[in-house]
């Protein structure tokens, strides 16, 4: 089992002393002590406050901090009684902290949490995260609460967005992710989300572990998993999500790991989604979405000149991903006045699913066809921002939808695409 | 007079009749040697092929973009380029020994001159072929950094390191043959050198700006950069 290898004798030791819970959230950490206290104390706020009769554990997986997080959360006093107006658990609230590597890894802390919750025998496990520093009480019991009390298998965020945050999850993330799964779950690729302890162990048994996108995304992952066992999803709205921290990964990187893992996916899972035709929604605890008002940002040419030098720059390349229609129609689209620049979202999704399809067949390195996408994205980013730099977030949506629509309309051609290759190798 | 003349027919046929009956075992046995090769080279063939069919190397040829050279050359995919070359490199050593079981005089030489270079010439082409592949995905992945750094002239940057280690291939492959050794290592020492001191000045004296931007960027408190500065999730 995979417990052998992922718990030490000085973790086992600490979950055999908590014994069976019925929840269990996790904060995977990295250098975060400066507002992991923070978090810990929401969590712990929660439990006292929604979960009064429950076994409950808070788990913290750290990835070799060299900040003394750990020693920051096992310092921390315990809530007072009284301070909820006399509502506290009757229960102890378990804190738990295990080292899982010298180096941080998404893949490694999830893989730690999903052997302790099986351990653990929890029904329903969230995870969250340290830096986030507007986190609620709420959030944790909105994540928890679905797959305890109703059987849901996975519980993806929703949050209040403002209407330029979050555009490369709005524009590509969840448009295409639903085309494709067949379930419109906006946010797959977020750093809360709860899930059952079911799940938990049937992601656990799988063999995906060493794989790349697994390793920087697991999250997704998780939630294909779901979607693909026919487990029941569903979305929590949560509230505002804070600005993430300048630490946060930039848009190569963000494309490389959301992309490259939403890619990977198709290609795991191909045998779930090839027949599946249409979108469902998913229960949704809360509002749907929010969207609040916001300036455009000011400095837009630099993006639209890195657009045109990057399809300029970068022909021998697309040639290889696009096919010469879709490469002519972007060179088109390249030399477009600024002020009369539109990316239209028939030729953004063909592109896209052009990508997808190349990426299946290893036309070129598969992190060279992720890198050659960020040009693109700044092109179709640069033209949502000029469409949009006066919309009300009402407008913004309907275009999105409209964007969700386009794409499953095309996704006949994805399949097409996607199968060409068997039919070269016969 | 008249024998004298029957004698040396007569000697001049026994002659022949000797030499061919020398001759044709021997061509027998080359014959039976090529089709010994003939045959091991075959099964070698999809020997080779099953064993890279299985560790999947045609794709790792892909990802690595030497596919898309063997297809720039007309060539088929790694798998058949690397059994072929397996098939008739055999072949062509079972030849080689065939046609010395001949013993004609002169090409025993020859021959064993050819059979010392053949795995100095594979090895040769070996180099020169990584060489191709290497440079190409390298010259790739620093075109690709460049574009999305928004950095000027990416396409320079990546010929230039496309040139570069084609320059070194091609020296290591001619030093490996032995082809005038200490020409091709002073000419490398020299064209790399002067590339290199060329890029040096060239940057030093015309983009004083750019290496003042790129130090200050590098080494400097660091700016938010405003081109991201919409967080992607």
């Amino acid at each position: 089992m995979a417990e052998d290898i992922l718990l030490g004798d000085d973790f086992l030791r600490q979950l055999m002393s908590v014994g069976e819970v019925d929840l269990l959230v996790a904060i995977p950490t990295y250098n975060n002590a400066s507002t992991v206290v923070q978090a810990v104390q929401a969590i712990e706020d929660s439990y006292q406050q929604n979960f009064v009769r429950d076994r409950v554990v808070i788990l913290n997986v750290d990835g070799g901090s060299i900040d003394h997080t750990t020693e920051a959360i096992l310092n921390m006093n315990g809530r007072k009684a009284g301070v909820h107006r006399g509502i506290t658990s009757l229960r102890t609230v378990h804190r738990v902290t295990t080292q899982y590597a010298r180096s941080p890894s998404q893949g490694m802390a999830l893989r730690t949490v999903l052997a302790a919750a099986d351990l653990l025998r929890a029904r329903s496990c969230a995870i969250v995260s340290p830096s986030t520093t507007n986190l609620d009480p709420s959030w944790v019991a909105n994540l928890l609460r679905p797959a305890y009390r109703q059987d849901f298998a996975f519980v993806a965020p929703l949050y209040s967005r403002t209407r330029f945050q979050g555009l490369l999850a709005r524009n590509l993330l969840y448009p295409m992710s639903r085309a494709v799964f067949g379930l419109r779950i906006r946010e797959m690729y977020s750093e809360e989300w709860g899930f059952s302890g079911r799940l938990a162990s049937e992601c656990l048994s799988q063999n995906s572990w060493g794989a790349e996108a697994v390793r920087t995304r697991p999250e997704a992952w998780m939630a294909v998993s779901a979607i693909c066992s026919g487990m029941k999803c569903c979305q929590s709205f949560l509230g505002p999500k804070a600005p993430p921290p300048r630490t946060g990964p930039d848009l190569v990187e963000a494309i490389r790991q959301t992309v490259g893992n939403l890619f990977w996916c198709f290609e795991t899972f191909q045998d779930h989604w090839m027949d599946r035709t249409g979108t469902e929604a998913v229960p949704t605890f809360g509002s749907d979405h929010e969207l609040t008002p916001e300036d455009a940002p000011s400095r837009q040419e630099k993006m639209l000149e890195l657009f045109r030098s990057g399809v300029k720059d970068l022909d021998t390349v697309l040639s290889s991903i696009l096919s010469a229609d879709t490469y002519k129609q972007i060179s088109e689209i390249a030399a477009l006045e600024p002020d009369k620049f539109h990316f239209g979202s028939e030729p953004w999704v063909r592109t896209l699913y052009e990508f997808a399809a190349s990426y299946h067949r290893t036309v070129i390195a598969r992190d060279h066809i992720l890198q050659a996408l960020v040009p693109l994205y700044r092109g179709q980013l640069y033209s949502f921002l000029l469409e949009h730099a006066n919309s009300t977030p009402e407008e913004i949506e309907a275009d999105s939808e409209a964007l969700c629509l386009e794409f499953e309309r095309q996704k006949p051609y994805l399949i097409e695409r996607w199968k060409a290759k068997a039919e070269v190798k016969r | 007079m008249k024998d004298t003349i029957v004698q040396g027919l007569q000697q001049a046929y026994l002659n022949l009749f000797h030499m061919i009956a020398e001759f044709l075992p021997r061509l027998v046995v080359m014959l039976v040697i090529i089709l010994s090769g003939l045959l091991v080279a075959y099964a070698l063939k999809y020997v080779v092929r099953a064993v890279l069919r299985l560790t999947k190397l045609d794709r790792l040829s892909e990802e690595a973009g030497a596919s898309r050279v063997l297809r720039m050359a007309a060539l088929p995919s790694m798998t058949e380029v690397l059994s072929r070359s397996v098939f008739w490199i055999t072949l062509l050593g079972f030849i080689l020994v065939g046609i010395s079981i001949l013993n004609i005089a002169g090409l025993q030489e020859q021959i064993s001159r050819l059979l010392r270079l053949l795995p100095e010439i594979v090895v040769a082409m070996l180099i020169l072929f990584l060489g191709l592949v290497i440079a190409n995905f390298l010259s790739r992945a620093a075109l690709l950094a460049a574009v999305n750094a928004g950095y000027a002239s990416p396409k320079m940057l990546s010929w230039s390191i496309r040139f570069g280690i084609w320059i070194l291939a091609i020296a290591m492959a001619l030093d490996e043959l032995g082809v005038a050794r200490q020409t091709v290592i002073a000419a490398f020492s020299i064209v790399f050198g002067a590339f290199m001191l060329g890029l040096a000045i060239a940057f030093g004296l015309g983009g004083q700006g750019l290496a003042r931007a790129f130090l200050e960027r590098s080494l400097g408190e660091k700016k938010e950069d405003k081109t991201d500065e919409l967080q992607p999730l």
